[in-house]
């Protein structure tokens, strides 16, 4: 077997299209190896179990009360799926780089043909995968309770799932980015910080104008621009209120998040390119 | 420095500095050192511990940036990437995912190293064979011994058929009956027409495999050149043991051969450079004193090595 057919080449370099799917087979086998990682974890089922629970704890609740019934058992679903998934999000995601530069395992992977970037996009593609296939879990959990209560379900609960499965993947980029260049510890702190101020960056905007002082209205403009807006992702209540949805309220964020990702994924790389692992 | 045609590394005036402390001070470890690498040899990097060497080898592999000077393999920086599917690399004491068998271990480098699906499992099979780790193949890397791991350690670093390979220490820790094992395998890839590059501090390992050597000490080439050259200082001796030395040859073989004569018992010891063993065996039969036994001489490597360090340090 000669050495040019194990690599893969043709005598001529390679082309773009197959220098392109090099660098997707090297990413999507990081992410394939993230996910078997990630799903070894003790803690990730831990937190999944307890979001299941409190999903199902959502009947006791609502039986608590003789009024609204079915938004009480899904405004406790919805929290649920979002606080575990911001957890697991959390807690799994800020690990993973860092235990593998402790682990050095860092080392054979990147003296392969693989940068840096697709090092990272690999780890955060396969953190996003896994904290997806737990929210997919509970979804489904979520559905066979509210199924199981006779509680309404429609596209609404539908469109609200997949905003929070946008808002578990800014939340991932966000945690990946601090994890390329700080500890775990600092990294939960960090990524946990952004994400409680960036449920209430809206809020600080209306506060904000407000307010006599300009400085105080540039302040809170500018920090909605620049920390995540994620309010702009939850669309629980309208789900479980039975509120109207368009097509805009949807995409939109989903563009945003998308874009938002884009952007802390581009820097985390940077920092994460002039990183010495010694 | 212009690279030498064969040159399959180069380093050029790295520098390297770390930022200690708050981050103010910067601590030097690597100073401006440059050396080459040619085809084909088992290259010796070796040092004494902390001199520079898992550095060095770090920013070849591009894990660590030199703050100045060039580093490059089959002539690209070793910033870039692709060029990599043509090196190969075993770190210190590897670590891999425990939670891995063998065979998948194998089966995730090779696809990082983009060999194609068809060929994967027919090259980790092999690669298998060839490290003796075909029984332990499905038995996860939790449960592999140092040697076992050290073993499939080398086994990732060609999983890609590499044309260079880079090896961190890659006896530390084995066995004699492991090092030997490892020893025959390196040598077998410079038989196949591999460049091995070797960072040890192991000297023995360095005579019995390397081709050339660089030494580094305190961040500081010190010497780089064939093995040979740096063991007998440039010159090879050999030391003659004979009988019958008469007062006349002693003298002849002092004037004439420069040797060193160092009489024990009724014989005398002489020692000769190499070229001149002939003659001075000539000399001695026509004087009519007796050969009792020809030793080529070879100075230990820790003696040169350790001399070589002092004369790098009183230099710097």
């Amino acid at each position: 077997m000669s050495s040019a057919a194990l690599l893969g080449e043709a005598s001529a370099p390679p082309g773009l299209a197959t220098a392109a799917l090099r660098r997707l087979a090297g990413i999507s086998a990081i992410a394939g190896n993230t996910v078997r990682e990630a799903v070894r974890s003790r803690l990730l089922y831990t937190l999944l179990g307890f979001g299941i629970l409190l999903i199902c704890a959502g009947v006791l609740l609502s039986s608590l009360s003789y009024v609204e019934t079915d938004r009480i058992l899904q405004d406790v679903g919805f929290a649920a799926m979002r606080f575990f998934g911001v957890a697991i999000a959390l807690f799994v995601g800020v690990g993973l780089i860092h235990k593998e530069v402790e682990r050095r395992t860092i080392y054979t992977i990147l003296s392969k043909p693989l940068s840096r970037a697709e090092f990272l996009l690999g780890k955060f593609w396969g953190l996003a995968l896994t904290v997806w296939m737990q929210l997919g879990i509970m979804a489904a959990a979520f559905a066979a309770v509210s199924w199981a209560s006779g509680a309404p379900l429609g596209r609404a609960h539908a469109a609200a799932c997949l905003l929070l499965g946008v808002e578990l993947v800014v939340v991932v980029a966000i945690a990946t980015f601090f994890s390329a260049f700080t500890t775990p510890m600092l990294s939960s702190l960090f990524a946990g910080g952004l994400w409680l101020v960036g449920n209430l960056t809206r809020d600080l905007r209306e506060i904000g104008s407000g307010s006599e002082l300009p400085v105080v209205r540039h302040v809170t403009v500018w920090l909605h621009r620049l920390l995540p807006d994620l309010a702009s992702f939850n669309l629980s209540l309208e789900a479980a209120h039975g509120l109207p949805i368009t097509a805009l309220d949807v995409w939109l964020p989903v563009l945003y998040g998308a874009a938002y990702v884009a952007v802390v994924l581009v820097l985390a790389v940077a920092i994460f390119e002039r990183r010495d692992f010694r | 420095m212009r690279p030498a045609a064969s040159e399959i590394v180069r380093v050029t005036d790295v520098v390297k500095e770390f930022r200690s402390g708050a981050g103010l001070r910067k601590k030097r470890v690597l100073h401006g050192i440059s050396f080459g690498v040619r085809e084909g040899e088992i290259f010796g990097f070796v040092g004494p511990n902390g001199a520079g060497k898992t550095t060095t080898l770090k920013i070849l592999m591009g894990l660590i940036r030199p703050t100045s000077g060039r580093a490059e393999i089959l002539g690209h920086d070793v910033g870039e990437t692709d060029f990599r599917r043509q090196v190969g690399f075993l770190p210190e004491s590897p670590y891999f995912y425990e939670y891995l068998t063998g065979r998948e271990i194998l089966g995730f480098y090779a696809r990082l190293c983009g060999v194609p699906r068809a060929l994967r499992g027919g090259r980790v099979e092999a690669l298998l064979s060839q490290v003796g780790l075909e029984a332990a193949a499905d038995a996860r890397l939790r449960t592999y011994s140092k040697g076992m791991l050290q073993r499939i350690g080398i086994a990732q670093a060609l999983v890609h058929d590499p044309r260079v390979v880079f090896l961190d220490e890659p006896m530390s820790g084995l066995d004699p009956l492991g090092r030997k094992e490892i020893r025959d395998l390196i040598l077998k890839l410079r038989a196949e027409g591999k460049t091995v590059f070797m960072n040890t501090h192991i000297l023995s390992d360095v005579e019995l495999a390397c081709d050339r050597v660089a030494i580094i000490a305190r961040g500081r080439i010190v010497h780089e050149g064939p093995i040979d050259a740096f063991l007998d200082g440039g010159e090879r001796r050999s030391d003659l043991v004979l009988g019958a030395v008469s007062a006349a040859l002693a003298a002849a073989l002092e004037e004439r051969f420069a040797a060193q004569l160092q009489p024990v018992g009724d014989r005398v010891e002489v020692r000769v450079r190499e070229k001149d063993v002939d003659a001075v065996l000539r000399a001695a039969l026509e004087a009519g004193a007796s050969v009792l036994s020809i030793n080529p001489h070879r100075v230990s490597l820790e003696a040169v090595f350790l001399s070589a360090i002092e004369a790098g340090e009183r230099a710097s």
